[in-house]
């Protein structure tokens, strides 16, 4: 079950707080873009449209990528 | 299973029946190969260089054929042009993925390549495929085309895509087998994006790439190595002028990602059958003919995979010297 939108854990990710790697190369590849989002600009309101796209990206693949996110939740 | 039932080289009269049957095929072949098929279903882009189940091949008369499944709801033929990148995000469907294909060294090539990762539905729609070629004898001589089987329309410009719609149990999972690892050194990054750099920082410290790669003999061969969150992304080497303090890619390079050039690799017949064994056979594939050159491997195999070969390979962005897989998977 994915945590809700508001849950802290997506600050953490976009923010690289929470380590977030995987064998999947399209989650790293999201991983990788965010970072490089996050970088260029970290501002609020880009850390919640990343957070969105996280949650939208994660929500609709979740049961492509369960085990990964499951693990990544924990 | 028939043959147009999975992915396979075939002759030119069996892709004609294919088409004419009504299916949806993404293909790659010669040119002439691809200019003698009828109208139908299908896009496809010139290339003449395949892994088959024999082993690497050059064939100007077969076509490699990949069908869209028999499950998908749809497979829709279009093409884009270089100013038209987002619009594939736009057309794929919400449910499902893109085969996507580019004529090689022209500006559609370049903006996909550079643009995609920044639009909306990157990632989300899952965009797969490759870069049409040509003979590479014939490179500065013939021009690499893709073809919109639906229009009839052969194109040196645009990029021709086919959006496959799949049903709720089904989602697309891409995948890459990169036989390169990065070999340690220093890590290299830059402050632009681009298929041409100079400045850059090398270490830490700034510098020039060609001159540094110049000074210390490195075998342009081997790739740089991206690190995109622990997945290796390679960006290969087309040209390093010292004099011009230049290095030409055959994909961009990203600001914000750390480069390291690639560990040698002796025998990539054997790498890549270490590299793509388990998981199954792929509903689609594709290898760069820069391996096929290095590593020699007309006649010898790629693991059991089987594909074009190609002068780019697609796995949501543009890789350099990557096998790309495609898997349907069942999702309940």
């Amino acid at each position: 079950m994915l945590p809700d939108i508001d849950h802290p854990v997506w600050m953490q990710i976009i923010t690289g707080k929470r380590p977030f790697q995987s064998t999947k190369p399209t989650l790293n590849l999201l991983v990788q873009m965010n970072k490089m989002s996050y970088e260029r600009d970290p501002s609020p309101a880009n850390v919640k449209a990343l957070i969105a796209k996280t949650h939208n990206f994660l929500g609709l693949y979740q049961a492509l990528f369960a085990d990964e996110i499951a693990a990544i939740l924990k | 299973m028939s043959a147009t039932e999975c992915a396979a080289v075939q002759s030119i009269p069996d892709v004609q029946a294919a088409i004419n049957s009504g299916q949806s095929l993404f293909l790659a072949g010669s040119r002439q190969a691809l200019s003698s098929l009828p109208r139908g279903n299908w896009v496809g882009g010139t290339i003449s260089y395949f892994m088959t189940d024999e082993g690497g091949r050059v064939s100007e008369d077969e076509i490699f054929v990949t069908p869209v499944p028999e499950f998908a709801l749809s497979g829709k033929a279009a093409d884009y042009g270089p100013a038209e990148i987002a619009r594939i995000y736009e057309d794929a469907p919400e449910q499902g993925f893109t085969f996507l294909v580019a004529p090689a060294s022209t500006p559609v090539h370049k903006n996909f390549a550079e643009q995609a990762p920044a639009c909306d539905g990157f990632l989300l729609r899952p965009v797969v495929g490759w870069i049409a070629g040509v003979r590479v004898e014939r490179i500065g001589h013939d021009k690499p085309a893709v073809f919109n089987g639906r229009s009839g329309a052969v194109l040196e410009d645009r990029c021709a895509a086919l959006h496959v719609a799949l049903p709720a149990n089904k989602m697309a999972d891409i995948d890459i087998v990169n036989i390169f690892e990065s070999g340690g050194g220093p890590v290299v990054r830059f402050e632009e994006a681009g298929f041409s750099v100079g400045r850059c920082l090398i270490g830490g410290k700034a510098g020039n790439l060609a001159a540094y790669i110049g000074s210390r003999g490195i075998s342009t061969e081997f790739p740089l190595v991206g690190d995109y969150n622990g997945t290796a992304i390679n960006v290969s080497f087309q040209k390093v002028d010292p004099a011009g303090q230049k290095v030409e890619f055959y994909a961009p390079v990203f600001p914000g990602v750390d480069y390291r050039f690639a560990k040698p690799v002796e025998n990539y017949e054997r790498a890549f059958a270490q590299a793509a064994s388990g998981d199954g056979s792929p509903d689609f594939a594709c290898n760069c003919i820069l391996n096929f050159l290095y590593g020699r491997l007309e006649g010898k195999k790629t693991g059991g995979i089987t594909g074009p070969i190609t002068f780019g390979e697609i796995a949501h962005q543009l890789l350099n010297q990557t096998l790309v897989k495609l898997y349907l998977r069942d999702v309940g």
